[in-house]
């Protein structure tokens, strides 16, 4: 987060503790915060989740719509992402003052869930040709508190995984026009597959070391910073034994900053990110689960801001 | 009247509530740590965040020694309503929402004791069902107070409508959405409601000025009750935050 | 090499509040009514209508002789001559340092309010006032003592005292004003050999003892550094700080969120208190985790009891 101002003799406080791996807080160089999340908290979307991460948090809504495929891809649906840097997070996000970081991780996003790999878009066909449905991911942040991107990455997987969307109970062909029925029910729904969705890590590389999870901080003295995209392993969200296991596969790499980096230190940091990734992804597969098991016995009681 | 009948033959609205009954308001005070104050308010299904920053020094374009500037910004998420909204804030409708945000808001904070200094409230609409001006306010109320920002009195605000049971009209309070879908007069009054005073007062669709008594005081009366919800909602706050000066020395 | 990381549901959060025995007050809201004017003066967080005063924020009342107060829960901080402050250098002007200490408006700090180089009294020359970004730059942390205060509210500091001035490497944390109680003394040299200052506004600092009488010696060359170059160079010279401070500080730091959690509040006593409770917890960033938090949180309470009670 930009406006930050630290000491020159801070700055070196917190060099020395990458250094010795052990940062201010007392984590390792691959220590998270801990994390909270829940889904289910908007009910006027398909999915939603919420994720605060020490003190970022970030609420994430999917909205469905049906639209017409493009005609080079017939058989796939579409989405897309949103990111809103709410001012509530700090006065600089006024107006218009956030679109600028918000430009860059819906980007991210973008980029990471393009590979078919990543995110599968066939399952968001309807009729092929016609009809397929639009996910529109809305991110909102509330409040910023360092390593957004990885939040953000996490909230959105956990809002999809929570995402339901309608059957399609019958289909009228009126000429050309397909007049689509939806089931009203909302647990005549199905679920997405989501468990091969990427997370973003952000790796901060200082002096010779590569951190993850910076504070906001730790961001104010990083040179450069790395984010790898890494797509999933979709057993982690699934209870049944049935499905197959996937490598976690990289889909997208992007760098920030105004330092530069040696290309052999390139492929550790990224080695590096797909490992965070696969703790990041086995811990957020846990907690869903978890969830989803403990709503499937009783009615969730919704805590939101409330509690 | 045209639309659809707004009070059942038993005199209950479309969601079963009486014509000045409230729909129920459920809040917590100082949500996020990054902000002085921050508040949650949901009224029935419109749920809205609030956070306060300052008061601060003001921007130099702002500065004004008369007083401390009040700046709002009203914003609704993309997700909010049930048709998608393609941006959050800058359309005109938000525009004059954080407006008025900040006519009913400077009228409860005592403005005269920060010279120089600027208090920013920003307001985020998470989901919107009917009335999201009403719970902005009452959500930031909460956020000022959260901050330790001095007040005349709890800034609160509510609709208010008319609906037709034969030919006697009686006055809906805290309209929904769906009401508000079907037409018809809306007032909203935001008020001061321990000094009696209005700080805002705003009405869409017409209304005969020999009912507007009955919208108006009905209007009145929702704001003295949201102002009991909310001052017993401080009052948990401060009991639970709480910590006595202590006394020991070693 | 993987890291650590927890994700829980907000289903299993903690409460943090912790049962200190105490009798909740009477609290006051706004624009209710605190007493007839006729006895009695207004002061903070009051103000008068109709031969009333009114309480204008939501806390408790205070009163001293005939001064009718209300403090509410947390605000930002409202200054008294006197008080030590913690503080980030947001600008350098002329003759001026503006300085952020989370009050209403910036604090000032005059050049004149400082000690220059070399100690003795001596007139403010032309040359200091070019230098003045070589004493503090922006983003320094400086402790002070609130001078005066101005008449638009805006405060002057001072630092003319050997233990006020620039503050070198160390954490600084802020929490709000209200959680530091008001004592004597806010700067201790704890157990651990950690140096604190409680900032009376809400700004805690903490950084390992020795480092400081190092760093006051850096001062002088400091401003006799002509370029930045050298500058950086004479930063770069500092000690690295030892483990052993680093896992105490950040130890400490994470104390001192755990009670903040809790709406604890922050004095030596606590602080020591719970530094010793959290060695309950033998690495430092499983007091990061809320359940932990909470637990050093109680058991510093329990331990405040016990000598309330006796």
């Amino acid at each position: 987060m930009a406006g930050m101002l630290l000491s020159n003799a801070e700055r070196f406080y917190i060099w020395d503790g990458v250094e010795e791996n052990f940062r201010s807080d007392g984590r390792s160089n691959k220590d998270y915060r801990p994390m909270e999340l829940e889904t289910d908290v908007v009910s006027s979307a398909s999915g939603s989740a919420r994720l605060r991460l020490a003190n970022t948090d970030v609420l994430v809504c999917v909205k469905t719509e049906i639209d017409t495929p493009k005609s080079d891809k017939p058989g796939l649906g579409s989405i897309e992402f949103f990111v809103d840097c709410s001012a509530n997070a700090t006065p600089e996000f006024e107006g218009r003052g956030g679109e600028q970081l918000a430009n860059r991780i819906s980007n991210l996003l973008q980029r990471a869930y393009h590979s078919s790999q990543a995110f599968n878009l066939k399952q968001l066909c309807i009729f092929e040709g016609k009809q397929c449905w639009k996910l529109y991911v809305d991110i909102l942040i509330l409040e910023c508190g360092g390593n957004l991107c990885d939040a953000v990455s996490l909230a959105v997987k956990a809002a999809l995984f929570n995402t339901r969307i309608p059957f399609v109970k019958a289909a009228l062909m009126d000429g050309g026009n397909i007049d689509l029925q939806l089931s009203d029910d909302p647990f005549d729904s199905k679920r997405l597959e989501v468990g091969t969705a990427p997370l973003l890590v952000t790796l901060c590389r200082m002096d010779e070391e590569n951190i993850v999870d910076p504070t906001a901080e730790e961001e104010t003295c990083i040179a450069v910073s790395i984010v790898v995209g890494v797509s999933g392993n979709p057993a982690l969200y699934t209870s049944s034994e049935d499905t197959t296991p996937s490598d976690h596969k990289c889909t997208t790499i992007s760098m920030s900053g105004n330092g530069g980096i040696l290309p052999d230190a390139m492929k550790i940091v990224i080695a590096e990110g797909i490992t965070a990734a696969k703790c990041l992804d086995e811990a957020l597969g846990r907690t869903l689960l978890q969830e989803r098991n403990r709503t499937n016995l009783q009615k969730k009681d919704s805590y939101g801001f409330l509690k | 009247m045209p639309g659809p009948e707004l009070l059942s033959s038993q005199g209950l609205r479309l969601d079963g509530r009486r014509p000045d009954e409230l729909r129920r308001i459920r809040c917590k005070l100082g949500v996020f740590t990054q902000p002085d104050g921050s508040a949650y308010l949901e009224q029935g299904n419109t749920k809205v965040l609030a956070a306060v920053y300052g008061p601060h020094q003001a921007a130099k374009s702002k500065l004004s020694t008369e007083g401390v500037v009040v700046n709002c910004q009203y914003s609704m998420a993309t997700f909010s309503t049930s048709e998608r909204k393609n941006r959050p804030r800058g359309d005109r409708k938000s525009q004059e929402m954080s407006l008025h945000l900040r006519q009913a808001l400077s009228a409860a904070i005592k403005t005269e004791l920060y010279p120089r200094s600027q208090i920013d409230i920003y307001v985020e609409v998470l989901q919107a069902d009917g009335g999201a001006y009403c719970a902005s306010v009452n959500a930031a109320t909460l956020a000022l107070i959260d901050a330790g920002v001095p007040l005349k009195a709890y800034a609160c605000a509510c609709t208010s409508s008319v609906a037709w049971r034969g030919n006697h009209p009686e006055a809906l309070l805290d309209v929904g959405h769906v009401e508000e879908a079907a037409g018809g007069v809306c007032l909203t009054v935001a008020a001061l409601p321990s000094v009696d005073s209005i700080a805002l007062l705003e009405m869409s669709h017409r209304l005969h000025m020999d009912y507007f008594e009955v919208v108006m005081s009905r209007a009145m009366q929702g704001c003295k009750d949201i102002e009991i919800i909310l001052d017993k909602a401080v009052r948990e706050h401060l009991a639970e935050g709480w910590t006595k000066p202590d006394v020991i020395t070693i | 090499m993987s890291g650590h990381v927890s994700i829980t549901l907000a289903s299993e959060r903690v409460n943090h509040s912790v049962a200190a025995n105490n009798e909740i007050p009477r609290f006051f809201t706004p624009g209710e009514v605190v007493c007839d004017l006729h006895d009695f003066m207004r002061g903070h967080g009051t103000y008068v209508e109709d031969d009333k005063i009114k309480s204008s924020v939501a806390g408790v009342m205070q009163r001293v002789n005939k001064l009718i107060c209300v403090h509410p829960l947390k605000s930002r901080y409202v200054g008294e001559i006197g008080d030590v402050v913690v503080g980030r250098v947001l600008e350098v002007q002329q003759k001026r340092w503006r300085i952020e200490t989370n009050s209403r408006l910036d604090s000032i700090l005059m050049l004149s309010a400082v000690n220059l180089p070399g100690g003795e009294l001596r007139r403010r020359s032309a040359e200091d006032e070019m230098a003045m970004r070589q004493i503090l730059e922006e983003g320094d942390l400086i402790s002070a003592e609130v001078q005066s205060i101005y008449s638009d509210g805006s405060l002057a500091l001072h630092t003319r005292s050997l233990k006020y001035g620039k503050l070198w490497q160390g954490v600084m944390v802020k929490v709000f004003p209200s959680l530091i109680a008001r004592r004597k003394n806010h700067f201790h040299i704890l157990p651990c050999g950690i140096s604190v200052i409680l900032g009376n506004n809400g700004f805690i600092w903490m950084g390992p003892q020795a480092q400081n009488l190092v760093s006051r010696e850096k001062d002088d060359n400091l401003v006799s550094a002509s370029e930045n170059e050298d500058n950086y160079d004479c930063y770069k010279g500092l000690q690295t700080v030892t483990r052993s401070n680093r896992e105490a500080i950040a130890r400490l730091k994470n104390c001192i969120a755990a009670l903040v959690a809790s709406k604890m509040m922050l004095d030596v006593t606590t602080l020591i208190f719970a530094y010793e409770e959290s060695f309950k917890y033998e690495e430092v960033k499983e007091l990061l985790d809320p359940e932990a938090m909470l637990d050093v949180a109680f058991l510093t309470q329990h331990r405040l009891n016990t000598i309330m009670d006796e």
